[in-house]
Protein backbone atom coordinates (compact mmCIF):
# COMPACT_ATOMS: atom_id res chain seq x y z
CA UNK A 1 0.00 0.00 0.00
CA UNK A 2 2.74 2.39 -0.84
CA UNK A 3 0.32 5.45 -1.63
CA UNK A 4 0.43 8.77 0.44
CA UNK A 5 -2.62 7.98 2.45
CA UNK A 6 -0.31 7.79 5.60
CA UNK A 7 0.92 11.19 5.13
CA UNK A 8 -2.51 12.74 4.32
CA UNK A 9 -3.79 11.34 7.43
CA UNK A 10 -0.87 12.32 9.43
CA UNK A 11 -0.67 15.60 8.20
CA UNK A 12 -4.45 15.96 8.34
CA UNK A 13 -4.03 15.28 12.19
CA UNK A 14 -0.80 17.50 12.91
CA UNK A 15 -3.32 20.67 11.29
CA UNK A 16 -6.04 20.04 13.94
CA UNK A 17 -3.33 19.02 17.02
CA UNK A 18 -1.44 22.35 16.31
CA UNK A 19 -4.42 24.50 16.18
CA UNK A 20 -6.48 22.67 19.27
CA UNK A 21 -3.43 23.38 20.88
CA UNK A 22 -3.10 27.05 20.30
CA UNK A 23 -6.65 27.74 20.99
CA UNK A 24 -7.15 26.86 24.41
CA UNK A 25 -4.46 29.54 25.00
CA UNK A 26 -4.71 32.91 22.95
CA UNK A 27 -6.46 35.49 20.59
CA UNK A 28 -7.89 34.37 17.36
CA UNK A 29 -5.29 35.92 15.20
CA UNK A 30 -2.27 35.46 17.18
CA UNK A 31 -3.23 31.58 17.46
CA UNK A 32 -3.60 31.81 13.64
CA UNK A 33 -0.19 33.01 13.20
CA UNK A 34 1.59 30.55 15.71
CA UNK A 35 -0.07 27.56 14.25
CA UNK A 36 0.73 28.44 11.14
CA UNK A 37 4.60 29.02 11.82
CA UNK A 38 4.70 25.96 13.67
CA UNK A 39 3.88 23.75 10.93
CA UNK A 40 6.19 25.67 8.42
CA UNK A 41 9.15 25.08 11.20
CA UNK A 42 8.39 21.18 11.24
CA UNK A 43 7.87 21.48 7.21
CA UNK A 44 11.31 23.36 7.60
CA UNK A 45 13.23 20.39 9.57
CA UNK A 46 11.73 18.02 7.34
CA UNK A 47 12.37 19.56 4.05
CA UNK A 48 15.84 19.47 4.79
CA UNK A 49 16.54 16.13 5.95
CA UNK A 50 14.45 14.99 2.51
CA UNK A 51 16.48 17.18 0.44
CA UNK A 52 20.02 15.39 1.78
CA UNK A 53 18.53 12.21 0.54
CA UNK A 54 17.03 13.56 -2.40
CA UNK A 55 20.20 15.03 -3.75
CA UNK A 56 22.65 12.28 -2.53
CA UNK A 57 23.73 11.25 -6.30
CA UNK A 58 23.15 14.35 -7.91
CA UNK A 59 25.52 16.75 -9.43
CA UNK A 60 25.96 19.76 -7.44
CA UNK A 61 23.91 22.90 -9.04
CA UNK A 62 24.75 25.73 -11.49
CA UNK A 63 22.43 28.44 -10.19
CA UNK A 64 19.27 29.57 -8.53
CA UNK A 65 17.45 28.41 -11.33
CA UNK A 66 18.74 24.88 -11.28
CA UNK A 67 17.61 24.22 -8.12
CA UNK A 68 14.29 25.35 -8.31
CA UNK A 69 14.19 23.34 -11.52
CA UNK A 70 15.45 20.36 -9.62
CA UNK A 71 12.55 21.55 -6.86
CA UNK A 72 9.76 21.10 -9.30
CA UNK A 73 10.82 18.28 -10.95
CA UNK A 74 12.44 15.42 -8.80
CA UNK A 75 11.72 16.75 -5.16
CA UNK A 76 8.18 17.26 -6.28
CA UNK A 77 7.47 14.03 -7.57
CA UNK A 78 8.98 12.29 -4.64
CA UNK A 79 6.84 13.95 -2.24
CA UNK A 80 3.82 14.49 -4.18
CA UNK A 81 3.96 11.50 -7.05
CA UNK A 82 3.60 14.79 -9.66
CA UNK A 83 5.71 17.51 -10.87
CA UNK A 84 4.91 21.12 -10.57
CA UNK A 85 3.15 22.08 -13.60
CA UNK A 86 4.50 25.73 -13.87
CA UNK A 87 7.66 27.98 -12.36
CA UNK A 88 7.59 31.35 -13.43
CA UNK A 89 10.33 33.58 -12.51
CA UNK A 90 11.13 37.65 -12.71
CA UNK A 91 15.00 36.97 -12.99
CA UNK A 92 15.38 38.75 -9.80
CA UNK A 93 15.18 36.59 -7.07
CA UNK A 94 11.04 35.37 -7.07
CA UNK A 95 9.78 31.75 -8.26
CA UNK A 96 6.50 31.47 -8.34
CA UNK A 97 5.66 27.52 -8.17
CA UNK A 98 2.30 26.56 -9.40
CA UNK A 99 0.41 23.32 -9.04
CA UNK A 100 -2.63 22.64 -10.46
CA UNK A 101 -4.12 19.83 -8.54
CA UNK A 102 -1.99 19.81 -5.41
CA UNK A 103 -2.51 16.48 -3.50
CA UNK A 104 -2.71 17.19 0.24
CA UNK A 105 -6.11 19.72 -1.61
CA UNK A 106 -7.93 17.30 -3.90
CA UNK A 107 -10.34 16.17 -1.71
CA UNK A 108 -11.46 19.69 -0.25
CA UNK A 109 -13.54 21.15 -2.65
CA UNK A 110 -13.87 22.09 -6.62
CA UNK A 111 -14.12 25.53 -6.34
CA UNK A 112 -15.04 27.66 -3.42
CA UNK A 113 -15.96 25.92 -0.82
CA UNK A 114 -13.61 25.60 2.25
CA UNK A 115 -11.56 28.02 0.90
CA UNK A 116 -10.45 29.74 4.56
CA UNK A 117 -9.42 27.03 6.09
CA UNK A 118 -6.81 26.01 3.29
CA UNK A 119 -4.03 27.85 4.02
CA UNK A 120 -3.31 26.20 6.86
CA UNK A 121 -2.82 22.90 5.08
CA UNK A 122 -0.13 24.38 2.75
CA UNK A 123 2.03 25.72 5.43
CA UNK A 124 3.90 22.41 6.44
CA UNK A 125 4.34 22.35 2.45
CA UNK A 126 5.90 25.87 2.37
CA UNK A 127 8.04 24.94 5.39
CA UNK A 128 9.16 22.12 3.71
CA UNK A 129 10.22 24.02 0.49
CA UNK A 130 11.93 26.83 2.92
CA UNK A 131 13.51 24.13 4.17
CA UNK A 132 15.00 22.13 1.46
CA UNK A 133 16.54 25.22 -0.14
CA UNK A 134 18.27 26.45 2.56
CA UNK A 135 19.74 22.99 2.79
CA UNK A 136 21.20 24.04 -0.51
CA UNK A 137 22.69 27.35 0.31
CA UNK A 138 19.55 28.96 -1.09
CA UNK A 139 17.85 31.47 1.98
CA UNK A 140 14.17 32.10 1.04
CA UNK A 141 10.90 32.95 2.18
CA UNK A 142 7.80 30.99 1.00
CA UNK A 143 4.33 31.90 1.24
CA UNK A 144 1.07 29.91 -0.65
CA UNK A 145 -2.09 31.30 -1.83
CA UNK A 146 -5.18 29.57 -3.09
CA UNK A 147 -7.63 31.01 -5.06
CA UNK A 148 -9.34 28.05 -6.80
CA UNK A 149 -8.90 24.69 -5.36
CA UNK A 150 -7.25 22.20 -5.78
CA UNK A 151 -4.72 24.70 -7.51
CA UNK A 152 -2.32 26.45 -5.67
CA UNK A 153 0.62 28.83 -6.21
CA UNK A 154 3.92 28.90 -3.98
CA UNK A 155 6.07 31.98 -3.74
CA UNK A 156 9.47 31.93 -2.96
CA UNK A 157 11.57 34.85 -2.37
CA UNK A 158 15.09 34.44 -2.77
CA UNK A 159 17.14 36.30 -0.01
CA UNK A 160 20.05 37.90 -0.76
CA UNK A 161 22.69 38.90 2.12
CA UNK B 1 -35.02 2.53 -15.13
CA UNK B 2 -34.00 4.64 -12.86
CA UNK B 3 -32.46 5.85 -9.11
CA UNK B 4 -35.22 7.40 -7.23
CA UNK B 5 -32.98 8.59 -3.52
CA UNK B 6 -30.18 7.58 -1.91
CA UNK B 7 -29.35 7.42 2.21
CA UNK B 8 -26.14 7.57 4.17
CA UNK B 9 -26.44 7.02 7.92
CA UNK B 10 -23.66 6.40 10.18
CA UNK B 11 -23.40 3.93 13.15
CA UNK B 12 -25.25 6.01 15.40
CA UNK B 13 -27.92 6.30 13.18
CA UNK B 14 -27.20 10.25 11.91
CA UNK B 15 -28.53 10.47 8.69
CA UNK B 16 -25.14 11.67 6.93
CA UNK B 17 -25.81 12.68 3.57
CA UNK B 18 -29.58 12.19 1.37
CA UNK B 19 -29.80 12.96 -2.20
CA UNK B 20 -33.02 12.13 -4.48
CA UNK B 21 -33.28 12.47 -8.34
CA UNK B 22 -37.02 10.97 -8.86
CA UNK B 23 -38.81 11.00 -6.46
CA UNK B 24 -42.75 11.60 -7.26
CA UNK B 25 -44.13 10.71 -3.58
CA UNK B 26 -42.85 12.23 -0.45
CA UNK B 27 -43.64 10.51 2.72
CA UNK B 28 -45.43 12.82 4.36
CA UNK B 29 -43.35 13.58 7.37
CA UNK B 30 -40.82 16.13 7.62
CA UNK B 31 -37.28 14.49 6.69
CA UNK B 32 -35.91 14.25 10.53
CA UNK B 33 -38.50 11.78 11.00
CA UNK B 34 -37.97 10.34 7.58
CA UNK B 35 -34.85 9.27 8.69
CA UNK B 36 -35.41 8.36 11.63
CA UNK B 37 -38.05 5.74 10.55
CA UNK B 38 -35.46 4.13 7.61
CA UNK B 39 -32.86 3.76 10.39
CA UNK B 40 -35.05 2.34 13.07
CA UNK B 41 -36.87 0.31 9.94
CA UNK B 42 -32.93 -1.46 8.68
CA UNK B 43 -32.18 -1.88 12.35
CA UNK B 44 -35.34 -3.92 13.16
CA UNK B 45 -34.70 -5.53 9.34
CA UNK B 46 -31.07 -6.79 9.99
CA UNK B 47 -31.61 -8.20 13.41
CA UNK B 48 -35.00 -10.20 12.49
CA UNK B 49 -33.20 -11.67 9.23
CA UNK B 50 -30.08 -13.00 11.41
CA UNK B 51 -32.53 -14.11 14.17
CA UNK B 52 -34.82 -15.85 11.36
CA UNK B 53 -32.49 -17.20 9.04
CA UNK B 54 -32.80 -21.07 8.62
CA UNK B 55 -28.88 -21.34 7.69
CA UNK B 56 -25.91 -19.76 8.88
CA UNK B 57 -25.85 -15.94 7.17
CA UNK B 58 -22.62 -14.26 5.57
CA UNK B 59 -24.35 -10.75 4.52
CA UNK B 60 -27.72 -10.34 6.12
CA UNK B 61 -30.49 -8.25 4.57
CA UNK B 62 -29.56 -7.25 1.15
CA UNK B 63 -32.46 -5.62 -0.37
CA UNK B 64 -36.17 -5.49 -0.31
CA UNK B 65 -38.72 -5.20 -2.84
CA UNK B 66 -42.07 -4.29 -3.05
CA UNK B 67 -44.69 -3.85 -6.28
CA UNK B 68 -43.33 -0.30 -7.11
CA UNK B 69 -39.62 0.03 -6.15
CA UNK B 70 -36.25 -1.86 -4.51
CA UNK B 71 -34.60 -1.01 -1.89
CA UNK B 72 -30.90 -2.11 -1.86
CA UNK B 73 -28.87 -1.95 1.46
CA UNK B 74 -25.25 -1.93 2.00
CA UNK B 75 -23.32 -1.46 5.25
CA UNK B 76 -19.73 -1.47 5.70
CA UNK B 77 -17.21 -3.11 8.40
CA UNK B 78 -17.21 0.38 10.10
CA UNK B 79 -21.08 0.46 10.70
CA UNK B 80 -21.81 3.03 8.17
CA UNK B 81 -25.01 2.07 5.98
CA UNK B 82 -25.99 3.12 2.28
CA UNK B 83 -29.62 2.56 1.50
CA UNK B 84 -30.73 3.06 -2.30
CA UNK B 85 -33.97 3.26 -3.60
CA UNK B 86 -34.50 2.63 -7.34
CA UNK B 87 -37.23 0.49 -9.79
CA UNK B 88 -37.72 -2.68 -10.15
CA UNK B 89 -35.78 -3.50 -13.29
CA UNK B 90 -32.34 -2.78 -11.70
CA UNK B 91 -30.41 -6.07 -10.56
CA UNK B 92 -28.10 -6.40 -7.32
CA UNK B 93 -26.27 -3.23 -6.41
CA UNK B 94 -24.05 -4.65 -3.91
CA UNK B 95 -20.92 -3.69 -6.04
CA UNK B 96 -22.00 -0.26 -6.68
CA UNK B 97 -23.10 0.46 -3.46
CA UNK B 98 -19.79 -0.59 -2.60
CA UNK B 99 -18.17 1.41 -5.21
CA UNK B 100 -19.75 4.54 -3.51
CA UNK B 101 -18.36 3.98 -0.51
CA UNK B 102 -14.49 3.06 -1.62
CA UNK B 103 -14.40 5.60 -4.25
CA UNK B 104 -16.51 8.13 -2.97
CA UNK B 105 -16.97 8.40 0.49
CA UNK B 106 -13.55 7.65 1.76
CA UNK B 107 -12.17 9.44 -0.83
CA UNK B 108 -13.91 12.97 -0.10
CA UNK B 109 -15.50 12.52 2.96
CA UNK B 110 -12.99 10.57 5.41
CA UNK B 111 -10.16 12.42 3.52
CA UNK B 112 -11.30 15.57 4.05
CA UNK B 113 -10.02 17.54 7.97
CA UNK B 114 -12.83 19.92 7.50
CA UNK B 115 -15.61 17.10 7.22
CA UNK B 116 -16.09 15.53 10.97
CA UNK B 117 -17.66 12.13 11.54
CA UNK B 118 -20.47 11.60 12.21
CA UNK B 119 -22.12 14.82 11.40
CA UNK B 120 -23.99 15.48 8.16
CA UNK B 121 -21.33 15.97 5.10
CA UNK B 122 -21.08 19.39 4.03
CA UNK B 123 -18.51 19.37 1.36
CA UNK B 124 -20.17 19.71 -1.65
CA UNK B 125 -17.56 18.14 -3.96
CA UNK B 126 -18.97 15.02 -1.99
CA UNK B 127 -22.56 15.75 -3.41
CA UNK B 128 -21.20 16.84 -6.83
CA UNK B 129 -19.23 13.27 -7.54
CA UNK B 130 -22.20 11.29 -6.39
CA UNK B 131 -24.65 13.17 -8.45
CA UNK B 132 -22.19 12.31 -11.28
CA UNK B 133 -21.54 8.69 -10.40
CA UNK B 134 -25.01 8.28 -9.49
CA UNK B 135 -26.15 9.46 -13.44
CA UNK B 136 -23.70 7.99 -15.22
CA UNK B 137 -24.94 4.63 -14.16
CA UNK B 138 -26.35 2.50 -16.94
CA UNK B 139 -29.38 1.59 -14.91
CA UNK B 140 -30.11 5.68 -14.65
CA UNK B 141 -32.34 7.87 -16.96
CA UNK B 142 -33.38 11.02 -16.19
CA UNK B 143 -36.90 10.17 -17.01
CA UNK B 144 -38.41 8.07 -14.38
CA UNK B 145 -39.24 5.06 -16.07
Amino acid sequence: MADNIFFEFLHMEMVDYVYKMDVSREEHEQVKMNAISTLENMGFRVGQGLIERFTKDTPSFKDDLDVMKFLCKDFWVNVFRKQIDNLRTNHQGTYVLQDSKFSLLTQFSNRKQYLLEAPRYLAYTCGMVRGALSNLGVDSIVTAEVSLMPACKFQVVIQRS
Amino acid sequence: MTVYNLYIFDRNGTCLHYSEWNRKKQAGISKDEEFKLMYGMLFSIRSFVSKMSPLDMKDGFLAFQTSKYKLHYYETPTGLKIVMNTDLGVPNCREILHQIYSTLFVEYVVKNPLCSMNEPIQSELFCTKLDGFIRSLPFFSARAG
